[in-house]
This record gives C-alpha cells, sequence and structure tokens, in this order.
C-alpha cells in the first residue's frame, strides 16, 4: 500500500488529469466487450463467458484484413462485421440449444467453444503472440494539455468508443427495436404472444454483442500483443463490469467499465499490489449492497 | 516404427505424433521389454496451450537440436532417444502429474523440465520423491538451485539465472548511468516472483556500483495485462531518467507498443532487459532505437562461428528464430546426453554423478564452454552480453559481454546473505 | 428404514475400500494409484460442490475459494507449524468452516446469479491474497519446499501405498457422510427449498439457515478435497485458489449429472480420464476436449448419470405401461427438473 502517493496524486491537477484520462482509455475498450456481454445477459439471461474469444478473433482478423489491405479502416470494419456474424453463427448454431438449461449448463458450452477457439487460432495464426503496429495515421506526437499526456490514437479510441455508446444508449430507448429488445427481456413470452419472433432478437443481440467485441479486438490489436488466450481477463473484468453495472443496462456497462479504469489507473498508485483484488472487492461491495447493479431493474 | 516418427517430429505433425505415441503407449506400457535397444525415453512436462504456448515448441525445437545429432551417431549403444512432451497446460498439478505418468506409466528415464518455475518447483518435488534424473531448462528462479534446503542430488538447472542477470544488468547499467548522470530510476516489472525478485536484485546491484542512485518509484503492472496505460501515465508523471523493465514475451511487445505513442522511451534511458530475443525484436513493427538489454538469445553474440551455424542450422529446420528457450533446452540436453555418453548407462545416480561439475562445450558459453558447476548443479560460465538495439537485423550491433568473475564474486556474497552456503 | 439404508451404505463403503486396498496387489501400477488420488481430491470437491448446486439448487462460480483455502491451510500448518498430520487436518477444517460461515452468511443471501457472482469474488480475494501475501504463501511461485509427511498412527504417508490407501479411504469416508447428509431430514428439506422456497418458508423453514448450514458443510468437504491435492503435489499453488479450479468442479458436476448422488464422482473420473488421454495423445488439447464437450453438452444436454437415471426410469415406466405407448423420453427443449433422486 502506498497512500501517501495516492495522497499526492489526487492533490496534484496534472496527476488527475493524467490517471483519469488512463482511466478512460481502459474503460472505453472495455465497454465495447462489457456491453455486448450486459446486453446478452440482460436479453437472453445467458452467461456468455465466450465473449472474450469474440474480442480475440477480432483482434486476428484485424491482423489478417491489415496485414493484406494495409487500411486499418477496412480492417476494423472487417473486423467487426466478421466477429458480428461469428456471433450470429455461435447464437444459431450453439447457444440457442441451451437456452432454459441451467446457467452451468450454459458456462459449459461456453467453455468448449473457448478451448475450441484459442486451439484453432493457434493453428491458424501460430502460438508466438503478435503485434500489429501503429497504423501510420496515429504516428504523431501526444497531446498535452493540463499537464496531462494523451496519445492521438487514444483520443481517437475515445471518441468513438463515445459515440458508439451514446448510439448505443439511443437505439435502446429511443428506437422501436430496441423497445423490443427491451420488452424481450422483461417478458419474452408476452412479446412473442404479440407475434414478435423473439428468435430473431436473441439472434440480433447476439450480431450486435459480436460486431461490439470485434471492434474492441480490432480498436486493441495496435497496442496489445495478439495471442492465443489473450480473450480471458477481458472477458473476466466484463463480467465484472456488467454485475457492477446493472445486468441488460448500456449506461451501468459505461459507468462499470470507467469506475473498473478508475480503480486501475488510480490503484496502481495507492495500492500496486492488489488492484486485482481491488476490482473483485468493489464487485463484492455491490453485490452486497445492490445485487442489481448501479443501473439495474430490482427484480 | 515409432521412433523413427517421434525424433523427428514437428509441431504440426500433431496426429502423426499422436498415432506414434499411441502405439509406444499400448505396444510398451504391459510389456515391458529388456532388450538391448529399447529406447531410451525422455519425459518433458511443458507449456503447449494457452499464453505461454511458445515455452514448449521452442523448448521442444531446442532439445531436438541435440537428439538428432546423438540419435543420428548411433545413440547409446544402439539406444535412441525418444523425447516425449506433454502439456502442463502451464498449471503446476498437471505438471507434477504428468512428470510422475511420464515415470512410472511411459516408462521415462530423465525428465526435461520445461516449464515455468511454478511447475518447476513441482516438478522438483516429483523428482526428489522418484528419484529421477531431472534438468530444469527454463526456470530462472535463483532459490531453487541455490537454497541447500531444496537441494535434490538428481536435479540440475541448465538456464540462466536470476541472480547472474541481476549482477550483470547491475554492473551494466551502473556504468551507463555514472557517465550519464542517471540518479533518478525508475522501475516497471511484472508483479510476480519472477518481475519482483529481479527487479529488487537489480536495483540493489545498481546501487552497489553506483551509490548515488535513488528509485523515484515502481509500477507494476499484472503477469499478462493487456493494458499498459496506467503504469505509462505514472511514469510519466515521475518523470525518471532512467527506467528498469524485466517485463518479458507478448506483454513487452504490448508495453513497447504503448510506450511509443507516449513518446516515453524518448524521455529516459530504457534498460528493458529481455528485449533482446528474436519474438521480441521480430515482432515489434516500430522497434524503438537504444533500448539497453542483455543477450536473451542473438545469434550474433557470442561472435562466434559455432552460434553463427547453431542459429543457422536451427531457422533452417524449424522456420523460426531460436530464443532464449531454445539455447537453454539445447544446452540441457547436451549435459544430459554427454552424461550419458560419459557414464554409459541412464541409471540416476550414476548419471548424476557424471554430470556434476561437467564442463561441455558449447556455442553459447562465453570461451565456447560451459560449466554445471558442481556445489549447486546449475549451470555458469554461459555468455551474458549488454547492449542497444537498432530496429534492423542485426537488433543489436555491438553487444560488451559481462565479466563472470563479477557475477562469480557478488553471487557469493548473495548467498552468504541468503544463509545458502 | 434411515438407518438400515445407512447400515446398507456403510457396508458398501467398506467393500469399496476393501477393493481400493487390494486393488494395487492385482493390479500393480503407479499411474492407477496416482489417478486414485487426483480422483480422490477432484471427487470430494465436485461431490461438495453438488452438495449446493444439486441439492440447495446454490449455482456457485467460487467453491475453488475452498479448495485453496484447504490446500494452503494444510500445507503451511505441516510447513510452519510441523504439526501431525490429523491435526492439520483439524485445523483446516475449522478454518474452512469459520470462513465458511463469514462468506456464506453474506452470499446466500442473494439470489441465482448474483450469488454466483458474489462466490466468485470472494474466491478471487483469496486469489489475490495468495499472490500479494508472498512471504507467507510463496505468491505466484507457491508454496515450495514440499510439504512433509511425518508418520502418525502407523500409517507414513511417504510411502506410495500408503498416500494411496489414505486418500482413497477419504474419498471413500467424505462419499459416505455427504450421503448420509444428503439423505438426512436436512438433506430433504434443502431439496425443498431448491425447488420451492416460499413453500419452504410457509412451513416454518428458516431457509437462509439451511443454506448457510449447506455453504458450510459444503466448504469443509471442499477443503478436504484441496488437502488431498496438496498432499499429492507435495506443496500449494495459487491455481488452487483461481477461478479456473471452480470451472473445472463445475464442468464434472454438469458432465457426470447433478441429479445422482454419484454423478459428480463420474464426472470427475470422466474429466480426468479425457484429460490425461487427450494430454497424451495430442497437443491440440483444446480443440479436442472442447468438441467433447460441445458434443455432450449439445447432445445430451444434461450429465451423464441423469441421462442413464432418465433412460433407467423411462424403461421401468414403459415396461409398466402399455409396451406400445411411446417412450418416455423428455423433449429437449424443456427443462428437467427431478425433485431429489
Amino acid at each position: 500500500m502506498d497512500l501517501p502517493a495516492l495522497g499526492n496524486c489526487v492533490t496534484s491537477l496534472s496527476c488527475i488529469i493524467t490517471q483519469s484520462t488512463s482511466g478512460l482509455i481502459i474503460g472505453m475498450l472495455l465497454f465495447l466487450v462489457a456491453a455486448g456481454v450486459s446486453l446478452i445477459f440482460g436479453v437472453l439471461k445467458v452467461v456468455n463467458f465466450a465473449h472474450g474469444s469474440f474480442y480475440m478473433l477480432g483482434a486476428y482478423l484485424t491482423l489478417t484484413v491489415y496485414g493484406v489491405t494495409g487500411s486499418f479502416l477496412l480492417a476494423v470494419v472487417a473486423a467487426a462485421i466478421g466477429v458480428g456474424l461469428f456471433g450470429l453463427l455461435f447464437e444459431r448454431l450453439i447457444i440457442s440449444r441451451v437456452y432454459g438449461s441451467q446457467v452451468l449448463m450454459q458456462l459449459l458450452v461456453c467453455y468448449g467453444v473457448i478451448l475450441i477457439l484459442d486451439d484453432l487460432v493457434k493453428i491458424i495464426w501460430g502460438a508466438e503472440f503478435r503485434s500489429l503496429g501503429m497504423p501510420d495515421v496515429f504516428l504523431k506526437p501526444p497531446f498535452l494539455f493540463g499537464g496531462g499526456v494523451v496519445p492521438v490514437y487514444y483520443l481517437f479510441l475515445i471518441v468513438l468508443t463515445l459515440i458508439i455508446a451514446v448510439l448505443l444508449g439511443l437505439a435502446i430507448t429511443k428506437t422501436r427495436l430496441g423497445k423490443i429488445v427491451r420488452a424481450v427481456a422483461v417478458n419474452p413470452g408476452m412479446v412473442s404472444a404479440l407475434g414478435i419472433n423473439t428468435g430473431l432478437v436473441y439472434a440480433g443481440v447476439f450480431l450486435l454483442g459480436g460486431m461490439l467485441a470485434g471492434l474492441a479486438g480490432a480498436l486493441a490489436a495496435p497496442v496489445r500483443s495478439i495471442v492465443s488466450g489473450m480473450g480471458l481477463s477481458v472477458v473476466v473484468e466484463s463480467f465484472i463490469v456488467t454485475v457492477i453495472g446493472g445486468m441488460g443496462s448500456v449506461a451501468g456497462a459505461l459507468v462499470g467499465s470507467l469506475l473498473i479504469g478508475l480503480v486501475r489507473s488510480f490503484g496502481t498508485i495507492g495500492f500496486p499490489l492488489f488492484t486485482e483484488g481491488l476490482m473483485f472487492l468493489l464487485m463484492a461491495v455491490v453485490l452486497v449492497l445492490k445485487p442489481s447493479g448501479l443501473f439495474g431493474r430490482e427484480t | 516404427m515409432s521412433k523413427g516418427s517421434d525424433t523427428r517430429r514437428h509441431r504440426r505433425d500433431f496426429i502423426k505424433t499422436g498415432a506414434a505415441l499411441t502405439a509406444t503407449a499400448v505396444a510398451g506400457f504391459p510389456f515391458v521389454s529388456r532388450a538391448q535397444n529399447k529406447p531410451i525415453k525422455i519425459g518433458m512436462p511443458t507449456i503447449q496451450s494457452g499464453r505461454a504456448a511458445m515455452v514448449g515448441s521452442s523448448s521442444r525445437n531446442g532439445c531436438m537440436m541435440e537428439i538428432e545429432k546423438f540419435n543420428a551417431a548411433g545413440g547409446l549403444n544402439g539406444r535412441m532417444i525418444e523425447l516425449i512432451a506433454r502439456d502442463t497446460k502451464g498449471k503446476p498439478e498437471e505438471a507434477a502429474r504428468l512428470s510422475r505418468e511420464l515415470v512410472n506409466s511411459d516408462g521415462c528415464e530423465i525428465l526435461f523440465d520445461s516449464e515455468s518455475s511454478a511447475g518447476a518447483f513441482a516438478i522438483h518435488e516429483v523428482a526428489k520423491d522418484l528419484g529421477v534424473v531431472v534438468m530444469h531448462m527454463n526456470t530462472e528462479t535463483s532459490s531453487l538451485t541455490a537454497d541447500p534446503k531444496l537441494r535434490v542430488p538428481t536435479a540440475f538447472r541448465a538456464s540462466r539465472q536470476g541472480i547472474h542477470d541481476s549482477i550483470a544488468a547491475g554492473s551494466y547499467a551502473a556504468k551507463i548511468a555514472k557517465d550519464k548522470g542517471l540518479k533518478k530510476w525508475i522501475s516497471c516489472s511484472p508483479d510476480y516472483a519472477y518481475g519482483r525478485d529481479s527487479t529488487a536484485l537489480f536495483l540493489e546491484y545498481l546501487k552497489h556500483f553506483y551509490p548515488e542512485v535513488e528509485v523515484v518509484g515502481e509500477v507494476w503492472p499484472k503477469l499478462y495485462q493487456p493494458d499498459y496505460t496506467d503504469a505509462l501515465t505514472k511514469i510519466l508523471q515521475i518523470k525518471p531518467q532512467a527506467m528498469y523493465s524485466c517485463l518479458w514475451g507478448g506483454d513487452l511487445t504490448a508495453f513497447v507498443d504503448q510506450s511509443t505513442i507516449y513518446n516515453l522511451f524518448t524521455q529516459m534511458e530504457s534498460f528493458t532487459i529481455n528485449v533482446a530475443d528474436y519474438t521480441i525484436l521480430t515482432a515489434i513493427k516500430n522497434l524503438p532505437k537504444g533500448l539497453h538489454s542483455s543477450n536473451r538469445y542473438l545469434s550474433t553474440f557470442p561472435k562466434s562461428e559455432a552460434n553463427a551455424k547453431w542459429a543457422a542450422d536451427y531457422r533452417a529446420k524449424f522456420n523460426e528464430y531460436p530464443i532464449t528457450w531454445s539455447w537453454e533446452n539445447a544446452t540441457g540436453t547436451k549435459f544430459i546426453l554427454e552424461g550419458i555418453k560419459k557414464a554409459g548407462t541412464t541409471e540416476a545416480k550414476k548419471l548424476a554423478d557424471a554430470i556434476r561439475g561437467m564442463k561441455i562445450e558449447s556455442p553459447f558459453g562465453v570461451d565456447g564452454t560451459v560449466t554445471m558447476r558442481e556445489e549447486d548443479q546449475t549451470l555458469v560460465n554461459y555468455a551474458i552480453g549488454w547492449g542497444q538495439t537498432i530496429p534492423k537485423d542485426p537488433f543489436m550491433p555491438d553487444v560488451t559481454a559481462v565479466d563472470w568473475k563479477v557475477i562469480y564474486e557478488l553471487e557469493t556474497a548473495w548467498k552468504k546473505k541468503n544463509n545458502y552456503t | 428404514m434411515m438407518k438400515s439404508s445407512f447400515l446398507r451404505d456403510c457396508l458398501i463403503a467398506l467393500a469399496a475400500f476393501a477393493i481400493l486396498a487390494v486393488l494395487p496387489f492385482v493390479y500393480p501400477s503407479r499411474g492407477m494409484s496416482d489417478f486414485v488420488i487426483r480422483l480422490a481430491a477432484f471427487g470430494i470437491f465436485a461431490t461438495s460442490l453438488n452438495l449446493l448446486v444439486g441439492y440447495a439448487g446454490l449455482e456457485s462460480f467460487g467453491h475453488g475459494l475452498f479448495f485453496g483455502l484447504g490446500a494452503y491451510t494444510f500445507a503451511l500448518t505441516m510447513q510452519k507449524l510441523g504439526t501431525s498430520i490429523p491435526v492439520a487436518f483439524a485445523l483446516t477444517i475449522l478454518l474452512s468452516v469459520v470462513v465458511a460461515c463469514v462468506v456464506g452468511a453474506i452470499c446466500v443471501r442473494l439470489k441465482e446469479i448474483y450469488f454466483a457472482f458474489l462466490t466468485l469474488a470472494f474466491q478471487m480475494l483469496l486469489h489475490s491474497l495468495i499472490i500479494a501475501w508472498t512471504p507467507l504463501t510463496g505468491g505466484d511461485q507457491g508454496l515450495t519446499g514440499g510439504v512433509p509427511r511425518p508418520p502418525f498412527l502407523g500409517i507414513r504417508l511417504d510411502q506410495p501405498y500408503h498416500l494411496y490407501l489414505f486418500c482413497g479411504g477419504l474419498l471413500v469416508l467424505c462419499l459416505l457422510l455427504m450421503r448420509h447428509i444428503v439423505q438426512s431430514p436436512f438433506g430433504y428439506t434443502l431439496r425443498m427449498i431448491r425447488d420451492n422456497p416460499a413453500r419452504a418458508t410457509f412451513l416454518g423453514v428458516q431457509v437462509w439457515r439451511m443454506r448457510l448450514a449447506a455453504f458450510v458443510i459444503a466448504g469443509a468437504f471442499g477443503s478436504i478435497g484441496g488437502m488431498v491435492m496438496s498432499l499429492f503435489v507435495s506443496g500449494a499453488f495459487p491455481d488452487f485458489a483461481y477461478w479456473t479450479i471452480s470451472g473445472e468442479a463445475i464442468f464434472m458436476i454438469m458432465l457426470g449429472g447433478t441429479t445422482v448422488f454419484f454423478g459428480p464422482l463420474a464426472g470427475a473420473i470422466m474429466l480426468l480420464m479425457l484429460n490425461d488421454a487427450v494430454t497424451k495423445l495430442t497437443e491440440h488439447y483444446g480443440l479436442v476436449l472442447g468438441i467433447i464437450i460441445l458434443m455432450f453438452a449439445l447432445g445430451l444436454r444434461k450429465g451423464f448419470m441423469d441421462y442413464l437415471a432418465e433412460w433407467w426410469r423411462g424403461r421401468q415406466m414403459s415396461s409398466v405401461a402399455a409396451p406400445a405407448a411411446t417412450q418416455a423420453r423428455p423433449l429437449p427443449a424443456q427443462p428437467v427438473k427431478v425433485a431429489g433422486e
């Protein structure tokens, strides 16, 4: 524990700015994965443990498309669409077969898929870790403001993710489709009785979740090492976010992700050896005080 | 049938290998033949899946370099070496189980430990229990061989060692620090035993050689942490003159990539000790100039024909660059094979006696030789050098060798301090 | 009735122990005895998890808390205090009970998935603690240096046969005790709470207290699994407290079945054998095991023993009813809950 260091930091403006942006950066990528996990859980009541593998696939797809075409934009789009379609297939072929089973059976199925994907990735792309390298567009000196430093790429990443978060939130709360999705989450039987194809909604949620995870993988590719099994830590953090924010809530996923980001960035200063424990502690506290999460409905 | 295909196995030939292994398992297990030319089986618990899967492939490749030569030369009176590698998935309890299985059920007479350090300690216990010869190939944790309480007469280590590297790093870094007046240091190392031990020792020796050094901060990212933003911003806050980091593998490439976009390396001298290994050097797309690193493995250091040739052979055979685990496993294998030749048997006690204190020719040694030190059964006299990176092959053109005399002297003092004598 | 069935179980247990005792003389193989020791660790652990999942309806993601706690407490007591093995056993169980009381009191108030995630959080806190408290636990390196095995009551655990028989005996004993617990009135109360907590409350059952009791009992047995594992590897590793160990136990009970008492044991045998065979045959362990898991989960949609039990019931039913009637195989999509066994 290093509380004096934490004290020094929160009294210095430049430290607050730098660590907050750092929390923002960590949180935003996490949000893209966690939003999918949260939506899928909220609507389908499925604990999609395989979501981290979607993220991994996104990174590898980006690696390949970028390698072939040299266009980062194309690679990102391809990864989002590719992984979205994969999510759709995953829902139709696999997870839809265990709807209504015990949560633990769904977990078993997801684990099987994780094992297969991790090995397939190794067979196709090799066991060694890969690195994409920063696309030339972003190779510029970082911005400075208020004594803090923000690299160009991260600024792009924050803005893009914020836009997506806002659009996603609007889509869920304002559009007809969003209302259907929310209705399915509360009472699928009733929605189905009204003549709406709930199966289509389920598939749609997986498509969307997959696209977001694929996008997260693509955006992570230039700065993170790409390796089989990279999805694991992300999916565990996503579940922490989902629990903290409230299952099925986009706003909750955003706030939860940012909270985790901040815990990580300020925790590094105050509790350098216990940041992971801190995240689980936060999750435990939320569960004890408000089990449905900060933005979740009481059930 | 299984012998030939097994010794020439390639990592993608898994179906064939699987079939061969089944055949040996089925044919060999219930009716153990006492024939003179039955193969000498060596069991190798190693990591072949998950994030550290490279450990397994590079380790096995390193071993095969030596085993093929041995078998081609006729083996031990016609007895060929057969290497059986199994995936521990990085779990220590699997490492323990597999080691026991390899010895008890598969009839392996020798164990190659190509695991991480937690796995290594588990295998060490098995070797003690079963009394077989084990060669630790990868673990750099010094206490495994330095602590007499842990010593097992049939256990050896053929890898580089934390204490050696730390002394070498400290002496080199202190020289640079004195020249450039680098007094404010920060460390950024992975938060687990290796990271903490190496960092503490490095800082101790850095101060030993240059007492004016002041440690102004430390950051401890988690092992396999995908994002280093929090660590980087903390480092930038503190504004040190120099940074030490013993991050490795995929963590290191991500760290370097992320540091680059923060322009971190232009603001301080960086001692990223594990950069000079080909997986890292080739994986990083924009390798920064001027990072200080020790040689994990370089085909240009030691600068000898033998080393260059070994690297070329390795690349030709496996179509990939050798890395630090490759040379360590090749070295460990060579000790075992030379030991078998010298002892004329695979019997554990005699084999261990033969290996203890042995000196062999090696492309990786300071003077073309390395030694399995008698007192603590660990590898010494391997080449340790330091230099600075450039973005292109040969990546680290000028490497300064570190003098083993300094290492021996401080290692002895370190052992005394820890009551290891 | 109750008493006679317990007597019968005791006799079966004795017979099982006798078979285990002679087995090494009929089939001398250290591979086999190693397997039995690991089976003891995971069999006890998985069955104890099923006390929660199958009988109390509490789906825990964090049962590995007790596996890790058991392994570390036992190994540390042996290493640092140098006590005898029974004393270390007793101390470990005592500590597990205390921890289970505290953690359980907080967790069992929560419903379903929230309970699952809270147990996971507690397990990961223990894991973080083990990693951070390096001077005591050895950190991520694990607790090295071996666990001493001093002889007690004529049992010498440093001898392979003794260790084998001791662990095998523990397996039989723990299964017998857990069997007794689930067949007791307490066990039936748990089933009632699982199926209809409102009704149980109405009948005057203190649901919360019963769940806590189940949590504590499961925790105590779970820690025994950890102790056996620590004896096997002669140490303790942070992996034992990581969420993956809970995952393994979950897969065992899902493979073997949750509605039959021996389901988890069958699952443990299946997963261990699968693991050993697949590791032996290919380095593409994940691919092969993943496909097998999927075939199982999507094909049967229930544990192996559950499937067998249902098939058996269906056969009996169809032999009683008109033979022409359709086989009583339930439609796959409809969730099947079998009350009791």
